[in-house]
């Protein structure tokens, strides 16, 4: 009897907690997609963090993703146009074994020289898509077209791709009211590096001019100055 | 106040019209006698007159420079976006409200001595109210613009803004002060004696119309959440207490060149009563100087940043430290000074520790307390802040202007001053048509 | 009355029929006098010159009917046409309904860069040898959120690991003390949150500058100079035209851009993406996600002002 109550309380139990999971995994869906209005509005996040089930249509990503094409080597080739002749990755890729241990421990050493990387653990192909390198792979395998990269970012970068979605990640330019207007946005690939995505220092502009800055500095100098003897 | 009594011969130098003129006639003659006392003199009289007439033009073109080339030609930035004016203009309100101090003692406690000494602080308050409007005045960078101050005219915001409040007090006090000395002098001018309906009840009305504008323009500081310098209730109580320092100080000196130089006939009572009251003022105001620096600096809060400046520098800006340490020296050698009864008797030490009063006040009250609230600016930057030879100019300019007016006030006041002490005869008695005490 | 005469024998020579030679010199004095006058307020006609009877008499912004503010821009296009050479469109945009505007700032992201604080520069029209911007950028040490710590000076590459950067502007409070304490209501709050200044009523007396607690507000120390080719040419009555001297101005959250459902001019150049703008009536805005999900906080709260300017951390 008591078996029984058990058997039965933590088969309901076990019900409960995923019928929990899969209503939290729609939630974002159902709070964005009301999020804005308008036609032109980012895309919801349901899109961009792909439910279990669904496959990720160009459509339902943020504008922005739209007209990333897939990167092209430059050969010292020139064509009869006179312009440069551009490899795709699958000239050189298919005619050679994907390497599954190049990535942080070992970068390629033959080719894709000076190529920084500073993206965690991953290996290349973790990214990349052994199957067919003209396009990328997300984590369960499935074949991920460089239009579509900000999917694959956001696959592990959640909350940046959360934030990205509810505008507080990510230039911005255009219009704030959406009715009105649209509005342009970067995106991850414009600011981040995809190998070494960590934002890079930059020097700030613009430096204070008023004579209050100014004095400041000058205190300031004296000060260290001061300190040092 | 002023008797003149009927039947005795006029002082020198002084027109008495028939009492039987209507005023329409006597009003335009009154002020032509005035033209004329304020335009004649000795030596000396001229030579001053010339020395405050060239500073004050000196001034006058200063500011118009400034009002050309915009205020960037004062020393003031938008870190410490006020300065030696509006320094200047705290301290002469309360020189304004300390001027009526005289007027207590005098109609509160009926003292007579007091009465022909009165219309002096009276004088000295008018003069002072001008400078102060002057003073914001050169502070406004659209002097052009005043008409939008006033009400009906412009959009007056009253009663939320302060500083509409100290509008209104300030050009009452002006009026109110203006009316008292005009009265007096006029009707001393057409040989009436003064009726006392016509003046008592304004002098009680300056009484605490002088708390009010000094306390208004405490509130004008103390209201500002964002400057926890100013934002102590205790500013209320100081401004009082030190314009109650520096005005009867003031006070003190012009009496005493009016006896030596004017032969003005003025007993010890006046003077004594208010070393009495400097007495007082002063150590109220050296206490309240403890209080808040103990009050700052026990706790040590980051609000304390301010007085830190002022009082010890702060991170290599010390520039006010050694005037505010000049201003507490000063206001403890003459609290000192004031007690000794050797020193209230001699004339010399006397006036040196009025000096001293005087000028304590100055610094503390306005460069000591208008420069600190800025410094560290609301951002926690540390700007400092030193007047431009434009803002020293204009500055001079309005204290020679505010002397000018001072001088004048008292020449024109001058044949009231020289009369001795009246009894007041039953005739007169009789005329002034009322059993009011005899003013 | 300024006597410059020195001084003379007190009797009345009657040879020059009852004027006497003190009246004389008096007369020569009061003359002189005069004279100076002139010459010390001369200046003052210079500057009068400059200035118009129509600007001297303009009403209140509120009190001005369309036709009257049709003819002031009118006026002041002519104005900066003749003053800098260069050719703008003032308009006069009002609130619109239901909305009210709200900036948030993510600490996390900022590097610091000033590119806010330059684009502000050159979006409003600002004076070019002081450099004046509305925004103020601090670095801020880690771990402490005291404005003392704070340097407004700090230059190479940013971000630095032990800091974070701050940039302050105006704040749009709810409930102001720059609003409370103007003698003239040349400031006020607009409907959609702005706080405004209306630059041909202020009188230039600086209270509000010494009111607001965050720096927010500027005062025209002299005319503002700005190359023709360098001028914004699409401005806003209450907001970037060109400010004349002597009178205050501050952040309007680009209400010439904003009124119109554009992003501030701030917010278009931050790289990173650290500024959120959007209208915090509508329950769907980002503004209002920011609110409601991420670590919000303002500046100086205990004092009461009601900021409409956030900022938040994203861990």
């Amino acid at each position: 009897m008591a078996l029984v109550l058990g058997a039965f309380l933590w088969i309901g139990g076990g019900m409960w907690l995923l019928v929990k999971e899969a209503s939290a995994a729609k939630a974002p869906a159902g709070e964005v997609a009301t999020a804005t209005g308008s036609p032109a509005a980012p895309a919801p996040v349901a899109a961009a963090t792909p439910a279990r089930s669904r496959s990720v249509a160009l459509s339902e990503l943020p504008v922005a993703s739209a007209g990333v094409a897939e990167p092209k080597v430059l050969t010292d080739q020139i064509d009869h146009h006179g312009n440069p002749v551009m490899a795709s990755c699958s000239t050189c890729h298919t005619t050679r074994k994907p390497n599954f241990e190049a990535g942080h421990a070992a970068l390629p050493e033959e080719f894709h020289q000076g190529l920084e990387y500073a993206h965690g653990t991953l290996n290349c192909l973790s990214c990349h898509n052994a199957d067919n390198y003209d396009t990328l792979r997300l984590a369960d395998g499935r074949e991920l077209a460089y239009d579509n990269v900000m999917a694959l970012c956001a696959q592990c970068h959640g909350p940046q791709t959360r934030d990205y979605n509810h505008g507080s990640h990510g230039g911005m330019v255009g219009y704030w009211d959406l009715k009105k207007g649209e509005r342009r946005r970067n995106r991850c690939i414009d600011c981040h590096d995809v190998h070494a995505p960590a934002f890079p220092q930059v020097n700030p502009l613009f430096p204070p001019r008023d004579r209050g800055a100014i004095e400041q500095k000058a205190r300031d100098a004296a000060h260290a100055a001061d300190a040092e003897h | 106040m002023s008797n003149s009594n009927l039947s005795a011969p006029a002082p020198a130098g002084v027109v008495i019209a028939p009492p039987a003129e209507d005023h329409l006639h006597s009003y335009p003659k009154f002020l032509w006698q005035a033209i004329k006392d304020a335009t004649d003199g000795s030596w000396w009289f001229y030579a001053w007159m010339i020395l405050l007439s060239t500073i004050a033009l000196v001034g006058l073109h200063a500011w118009a420079v400034q009002v050309r080339d915009g205020m960037i030609v004062t020393g003031m930035t938008d870190h410490v976006s006020w300065g030696v004016y509006i320094a200047n203009f705290t301290f002469m309100v309360g020189l304004a409200a300390g001027g009526v101090m005289m007027v207590i003692p005098a109609y509160l406690y009926h003292d007579r001595e007091m009465h022909d000494v009165t219309i002096v602080g009276e004088l000295l308050a008018i003069a002072a109210i001008v400078m102060a409007v002057c003073f914001v005045v050169v502070d406004l960078g659209r002097p052009d613009r005043f008409w939008h101050l006033i009400p009906g005219l412009g959009e007056f915001n009253f009663p939320i803004s302060m500083l509409t409040w100290d509008v209104i007090v300030l050009n009452g006090y002006l009026l109110i002060n203006l009316h008292i000395c005009g009265y007096l002098l006029y009707t001393r001018f057409r040989g009436q004696v003064p009726n006392p309906r016509w003046y008592v009840p304004f002098v009680f009305l300056s009484i605490g119309w002088a708390i009010s504008i000094h306390t208004v323009t405490a509130f004008l500081y103390s209201g500002l959440g964002g400057r926890p310098f100013w934002n102590t209730a205790l500013l209320a109580p100081r401004f009082l207490v030190t314009a109650f320092v520096s005005g009867p100080a003031f006070i003190i000196v012009l009496l005493y060149i009016l006896r030596r130089l004017c032969d003005v006939k003025i007993g010890d009572r006046p003077v004594q009563i208010l070393v009495n009251i400097v007495r007082i003022t002063l150590l109220i105001n050296l206490l309240m100087v403890i209080s808040e620096l103990f009050t700052e600096l026990y706790a040590g809060s980051a609000h304390t940043a301010s007085l830190r400046y002022l009082f010890f520098g702060l991170h290599g800006a010390n520039g006010l430290v050694p005037w505010i340490w000049s201003a507490v020296a000063m206001g403890i050698i003459a609290a000192i000074m004031f007690l000794r009864p050797r020193v209230v008797e001699h004339p010399v030490w006397l006036m040196i520790a009025c000096a001293l009063a005087f000028t304590g006040i100055w610094i503390e009250k306005g460069m000591g307390l208008i420069i600190p609230a800025f410094v560290p600016s609301t951002l926690h930057e540390i700007v400092e802040y030193q007047p431009s030879m434009v803002e020293t100019q204009v500055s001079a300019g309005i204290w020679a202007w505010g002397f000018l007016i001072l001088t004048v006030g008292l020449k024109i006041a001058l044949p009231i001053l020289r009369q001795p002490h009246p009894e007041m005869t039953e005739s007169q008695k009789n005329n002034s048509g009322d059993a009011a005490p005899s003013a | 009355m300024i006597d410059r005469s020195p001084p003379s024998s007190p009797t009345p020579t009657p040879k020059t029929g009852g004027i006497t030679r003190r009246t004389a010199l008096k007369a020569v004095g009061a003359t002189l006098g005069a004279a100076a006058f002139a010459k010390a307020v001369a200046p003052l006609t210079e500057w009068a010159a400059n200035e118009s009877v129509d600007d001297f008499l303009q009403k209140h912004y509120r009190e001005l009917s369309p036709v009257d503010m049709a003819l002031v821009l009118d006026r002041i296009v002519k104005d900066t046409k003749e003053d800098y050479g260069a050719d703008v469109e003032v308009r006069d945009l009002r609130p619109q309904e239901g909305v009210k505007l709200g900036y948030a700032l993510n600490l996390s992201i900022c590097v610091g860069c000033r590119r806010c604080a330059e684009a502000c520069h050159v979006e409003n029209n600002h004076d070019r040898p002081s450099g004046n911007s509305y925004i103020r950028v601090l670095e801020m040490e880690k771990g402490s959120l005291d404005l003392a710590k704070g340097n407004v000076n700090y230059d190479g590459p940013v971000p630095k690991s032990d800091k974070f950067y701050m940039p302050v502007q105006c704040q749009q409070c709810d409930s102001p003390p720059c609003v409370d304490v103007c003698p003239v209501e040349a400031t006020w709050k607009e409907k959609d949150g702005i706080v405004v200044v209306d630059y041909n009523w202020c009188i230039g007396c600086r209270y509000c500058e010494a009111a607001c607690p965050y720096h927010a507000r500027r005062f025209n120390w002299s005319k503002p100079q700005i190359p023709a080719e360098e001028i914004n040419p699409d401005q806003g009555y209450l907001s970037n035209r060109i400010r004349p001297q002597g009178v205050m101005e501050k952040c309007t959250y680009c209400l010439h851009r904003t009124r119109d459902g554009r992003l501030p001019a701030c917010l278009e150049a931050c790289p990173t993406g650290a500024r959120v703008f959007g209208n915090l009536l509508d329950p769907e805005s980002e503004i209002r996600w920011v609110l409601e999900n991420k670590r919000v906080f303002v500046l100086k709260e205990e004092l009461g002002t009601k900021p409409s300017f956030f900022y938040f951390f994203d861990e």
